[in-house]
């Protein structure tokens, strides 16, 4: 069975530990391998850029050189913020010597080497393009019938693009929550910023853009939106009552991400899928499967 | 001979990864700024931004607000007609900005960054509770009373991270970003 | 018996002699190069002009000169002149040759004595060259009469009325069933708003009555063999299942057919047409076609309508008709074959095909045509609702680095074209998101400001997105355009009823491999790359076949119709010489040393080398030989040599630049 090397990303060991438990259960369920990358560093997010390039890249190189170190050929990242710097810093270690070369003096004081050889993937991709719809199909014990989900895919996920895939209306989100049973909703804003490490720096805005996306979910009769991306599901979940304080709204939508969704489906204990841990209740849900 | 370099030229030179973005080739179609999800809470447009570089307006690029709250949701740089990396020159504008410490008074952006290279630096992984010095007490009374219920709510569903962690290979970890920018106590 | 060579340096004003040692350039071949030859070294302050080249016919008349070297810009400025020149004075012009000094040397040095030092080793070259020229003929071949004309839009229409009026013969090939292109698709044309079809069908019937023009449509070129003078075309003609010796085009089959079909050609999707049908009303020729995909006898043998009510004694309907193959001669071939819109479902952020009231460019010129699907109202999808409010997009596709990076060039002018037409037809308010306003040519710019006057409105900013998803009550049921407005600096979302995207336009899908069948080449951005952009915009370096309409880029129809008249008159010129010379620069192959291994005949850019089955050699046709040269380099038995650029001289070029002809010079 081929083994994926795993970065969860420091999230998921806290505000999105449900995240990470769904994950592995789902993995195992499909039989997907995930090998866990020892000692790995936080890959930055958004928060290195602003202060030097150079060590962002290094500090999310560090986690490539333990991956090819591992001897894997697959890099998989369930966070699009860790997904989108281990995709683009191995992609410019493959393209520009002198920046791997600088890099990889630095690597070489933590005994580590990277030769940008490692295939970053997202958690979705994985499930997707590997396990395939089909056989997720036949897994399915308990299809989430009349489901209404908004696939949120984010940014990151997408975008900067990687290269010629359909950045502004891809389908492969809602392919995959039909072959859950569910009824993905036409989501125009599916695409569009949560605001991301705003609703630190600049909370008006970054609740905003909450408030955007989740009137929108209501608008197209969501039940639940679906997301890809931790810092996704935090500013949406976590973060709802304060957009309802702000702007006078009553939401209640539940925000899970996609692999408690799949996990549902494919009868795996709610419990087990860290459902409950929500402060917007993934309850309801539950309904649509049980 | 010392060479003077225009504002566009520093700002280029910040961008190592991806030199060759290409700012001069901006038509100021304004693509970008119609895209952009944050605009409203930016004191310029990002085609502002843009333009106001190529005309040397270094004052009121760094006094702005725009690279502040941008999002780095790329919307704008793959929609751009020049293929521009507009969301990559935010971060160049930010890098510029903590470097020559100018920037806007209040924003919470610089320090919060900086804090947060410096909490990876020691530790190697992020713990939020000891960033929330930086932003909890700059939204008011009602934004601190907000994230104290917040926080308390994640707490009680086990969210809240307790303790912070440390990676094992710590020393050789500072050994490696010392490398590349000296921080951090030497080992 | 040696050779008496004449050299001469060229000042170019300060262009090479602010650089170079001209004089002491001129001198050093005179004296240094002596025992090679040269008898006279002279210099001149410009070598084109008449006194320039009398300089040079005098010495061949009066030194009797046997070759002659002209040091001065690049030969392909004036290595026609100096040629000429030669001629005059009773020298074959091949046997002077012209050095660069000023591109290769003065141009790109800024060393003064390392340059001059270059140009006596570049004239050494030249020297050793030409010893090796032979004098050569120019190759004449004659011209047929005939032009085969391939598109029948506005461009190859007026190529062909041209021609035809000349009193020559034209053979006008067309892919649909009707002549007629986009322009047939039009409402209005900018900036006299003229009707389209008005000033279009008088030249479409012209066409169709005109005893030179021998008009196929429904048919396409398959192959080309032959070369200028003497092409031969291969042209399928496809079936249309109507016979068209008793065919009155008089409508009634197309009427009773019950099939009803998305027209996706002539009416860009908006409208439908039938089974059989003519693509609209005033076509030429008026003979229907069947489109067999959609006809339901022949997708299960049932109806025969149009058989059944077709009124002609005996039955035009003949389901049995085949494809015919035709042969035509040519001496000259024009290709108009015009342009595609670009598809907006690439843009998805627009909305088009996803949200009904967005609408193409030539959606809303079928829309706006009285004779189309709605008749001329201008309504959303429902076909009923007039619309309020209207949004126009310019550059969709265009000016961007992620689609086409060209201007579209005709868009604008169509832009505030409908912005005058939807503020007169339903008094809407109209919004115009633009880049910049491109109105270069006669009364275009009057036409802005006329659309300005009646009120349209204009809003800087190239749109971002195109969506349904309301915000604010005003919003609801709207379609919502979100664009910055750059000269206020501010992001605005306008709630509209109708977008319509002013499209780019783009080469045909198939441009590059029409344009291999015919052996020219298609530019970086798919467009069909003419001799000289500036100079020679119609002619392509393939002699013979020309250019014209937007096949050689965007452009407006009086720039079409230009070109066309343009092709036409070039084509008028060679008909009119009945032989044209072709320069004797080619490549030939020595048969004895051929092994037949054909190497050759795949390299060969201008397909002018063909396999002699007989004989299993290769043999190259001069007339279509352009000299490149490749072939001569890839022949692994060096059996292929280049008259005008020989092994020999080549070498002897090497030699004389690296100075190996030089006699120790006595102090």
């Amino acid at each position: 069975m081929k083994q994926y090397a795993y970065y969860p990303g420091c999230s998921l060991e806290s505000l999105a530990t449900s995240y990470n438990l769904s994950t592995l259960e789902v993995a195992h369920n499909l039989g997907v391998d995930l090998k866990e990358i020892k000692d790995w560093n936080c890959c930055g997010a958004t928060a290195y850029f602003p202060v030097d390039e150079l060590l962002a890249h290094t500090l999310v190189a560090r986690n490539l050189a333990l991956a090819e170190k591992d001897g894997l050929s697959d890099f998989v990242a369930p966070c699009s913020a860790c997904y989108k710097n281990a995709y683009f810093t191995n992609a410019y270690l493959k393209k520009d010597p002198d920046l791997a070369e600088h890099i990889n003096y630095a690597l070489e004081a933590d005994n580590l080497h990277v030769n940008g050889t490692m295939k970053v993937r997202h958690l979705i991709e994985v499930f997707i393009e590997d396990v395939g719809l089909e056989e997720i199909g036949k897994k399915i014990t308990h299809p989430l019938k009349g489901l209404r989900v908004a696939p949120y895919y984010g940014c990151q996920l997408l975008r900067p693009r990687k290269e010629n895939e359909n950045v502004e209306n891809p389908q492969f989100f809602e392919s995959l929550l039909s072959a859950l049973g569910a009824e993905p909703v036409d989501y125009p804003s599916k695409t569009r910023c949560c605001g991301g490490s705003l609703i630190i720096t600049n909370r008006k805005a970054a609740l905003d853009m909450v408030h955007i996306l989740l009137q929108d979910a209501v608008n197209r009769k969501a039940d639940v939106i679906a997301t890809t991306c931790p810092m996704c599901n935090v500013n949406l979940e976590v973060y709802q009552g304060q957009v309802n304080r702000e702007f006078g709204t009553q939401f209640a939508i539940p925000v899970m991400y996609f692999t408690q969704l799949m996990g549902v489906a494919l009868g795996i204990k709610p419990g087990k899928l860290g459902i409950g841990k929500e402060l917007v209740s993934g309850e309801p849900v539950l309904a649509f499967a049980y | 001979m010392s060479i003077e370099l225009s504002f566009n030229d520093e700002i280029a030179n910040v961008m190592y990864a991806t030199h060759g973005n290409p700012i001069k080739d901006c038509l100021q179609c304004g693509t970008c700024s119609g895209t952009c999800p944050a605009v409203e809470f930016m004191d310029h447009t990002p085609r502002v931004i843009i333009g106001l570089i190529s005309a040397g307006y270094k004052d009121e690029v760094l006094a702005s607000n725009t690279f502040w709250s941008c999002a780095s949701c790329y919307h704008c740089t793959v929609r751009c007609p020049a293929g521009i990396d507009i969301a990559d020159m935010m971060y160049a504008l930010k890098r510029y900005s903590i470097w020559k410490g100018r920037h806007q008074e209040g924003l919470i952006g610089p320090v919060f960054s900086e804090s947060f290279v410096k909490m990876i630096v020691n530790s190697g992984r992020s713990f939020e509770p000891l960033l929330a010095p930086t932003y909890i007490f700059k939204n008011g009374p009602q934004g601190l009373v907000q994230e104290a219920q917040t926080a308390t709510g994640l707490m009680l569903k086990g969210r809240l991270p307790l303790l912070p962690k440390k990676i094992k290979g710590l020393k050789k970890f500072q050994n490696m970003v010392r490398r590349i920018i000296p921080i951090g106590e030497p080992s | 018996m040696s050779e008496k060579i004449g050299v001469y340096v060229c000042h170019c004003g300060t262009n090479i002699a602010g650089t170079v040692d001209v004089k002491g350039v001129a001198e050093w071949a005179a004296e240094h190069l002596k025992h090679r030859g040269v008898v006279i070294g002279r210099e001149y302050k410009f070598m084109c002009s008449s006194l320039g080249q009398e300089l040079v016919e005098k010495d061949i008349k009066e030194l009797g000169l046997t070759r002659v070297i002209v040091a001065a810009c690049s030969p392909h400025l004036h290595e026609k002149t100096f040629r000429t020149a030669c001629e005059r004075a009773g020298l074959n012009p091949y046997l002077c040759e012209m050095v660069s000094i000023r591109e290769q040397v003065s141009w790109v040095h800024a060393d003064k004595a390392a340059a001059t030092e270059k140009s006596k080793a570049v004239i050494s070259g030249g020297v050793e060259r030409v010893l090796h020229n032979e004098p050569l003929e120019p190759i004449r071949v004659p011209i047929h009469a005939d032009t085969l004309v391939v598109g029948g839009g506005i461009a190859g229409i007026q190529a062909a009325l041209e021609i035809a009026d000349a009193g020559y013969h034209v053979c006008l090939v067309e892919r649909e069933p009707s002549i007629g292109g986009h322009m047939a698709q039009f409402d209005k044309t900018f900036p006299t708003l003229d009707c389209s079809a008005c000033i279009l069908t008088p030249k479409m019937v012209d066409v169709g009555n005109h005893p030179n023009i021998t008009l196929l449509t429904w048919s396409e070129v398959v192959k080309v063999d032959g070369f200028v003078g003497n092409f031969k075309a291969t042209i399928r003609k496809k079936a249309r299942y109507v016979n068209t010796d008793t065919c009155t085009g008089c409508g009634i089959c197309w009427e009773k057919c019950p099939k009803k079909v998305v027209d996706n050609v002539y009416e860009a999707g908006l409208g439908n047409r039938k089974a059989i049908y003519t693509p609209f009303a005033q076509a030429v020729p008026r003979y229907p076609v069947i489109d067999v995909e959609n006809c339901t006898y022949f997708k299960n043998g049932k109806c025969k309508a149009c058989q059944i009510f077709c009124p002609t004694e005996p039955n035009s309907i003949n389901f049995d008709q085949k494809d015919e193959m035709l042969e035509v001669q040519a001496g000259n071939i024009i290709l108009a074959t015009g342009y595609d819109l670009f598809d907006a479902t690439r843009i998805p952020q627009y909305g088009y095909g996803k949200l009904p009231n967005v609408f193409t460019s030539l959606e809303f010129e079928r829309m706006c045509n009285a004779a189309g699907p709605t008749e001329g109202k201008i309504v959303l999808r429902d076909k009923t609702t007039t619309p309020k409010s209207v949004v126009i997009v310019h550059c969709v596709g265009s000016r961007d680095e992620n689609y086409n990076k060209y201007c579209s060039g005709i868009c604008c002018m169509q832009s505030l074209k409908f912005a005058h037409l939807v503020m007169e037809r339903t008094g809407a308010e109209v919004y115009n998101c633009y880049i910049d306003i491109r109105t270069p040519f006669k009364d275009y710019e009057e036409f802005y400001k006329r659309v300005l006057e009646e009120g349209g409105h204009f809003i800087r900013g190239k749109v971002a997105e195109v969506t349904d998803a309301a915000r604010l009550p005003e919003e609801e049921g709207k379609l919502i355009v979100q664009v910055e407005d750059t000269l206020i600096g501010k992001q605005r979302r306008i709630p509209v009823d109708m977008v319509i995207l002013s499209a780019g336009i783009e080469p045909r899908h198939d441009a590059k491999e029409v344009g291999k069948l015919f052996g020219i080449a298609c530019g970086a951005s798919g467009w069909y790359t003419e001799k000289h952009p500036k100079l020679d915009p119609v002619a392509t370096m393939t002699e013979g076949i020309y250019i014209a309409g937007c096949v050689q880029g965007p452009k407006d129809i009086p720039v079409s119709v230009a070109q066309g008249a343009a092709a036409a008159a070039r084509v008028l010129g060679k008909i009119q010489q009945g032989v044209i010379s072709l320069e004797p620069i080619k490549a030939s192959i020595n048969e004895t040393q051929c092994s037949g291994c054909r190497i050759c005949n795949g390299l060969c850019p201008f397909n002018a080398i063909a396999f002699i089955e007989d004989d299993k050699v290769s043999s190259i046709n001069p007339a279509l030989c352009q000299g490149c040269g490749t072939c001569v380099a890839a022949c692994p038995a060096g059996a292929i040599s280049g008259t005008g650029f020989s092994d020999a001289q080549i070498i002897a070029q090497i030699d004389g630049l690296l100075l190996r002809n030089l006699e120790p010079v006595e102090a």
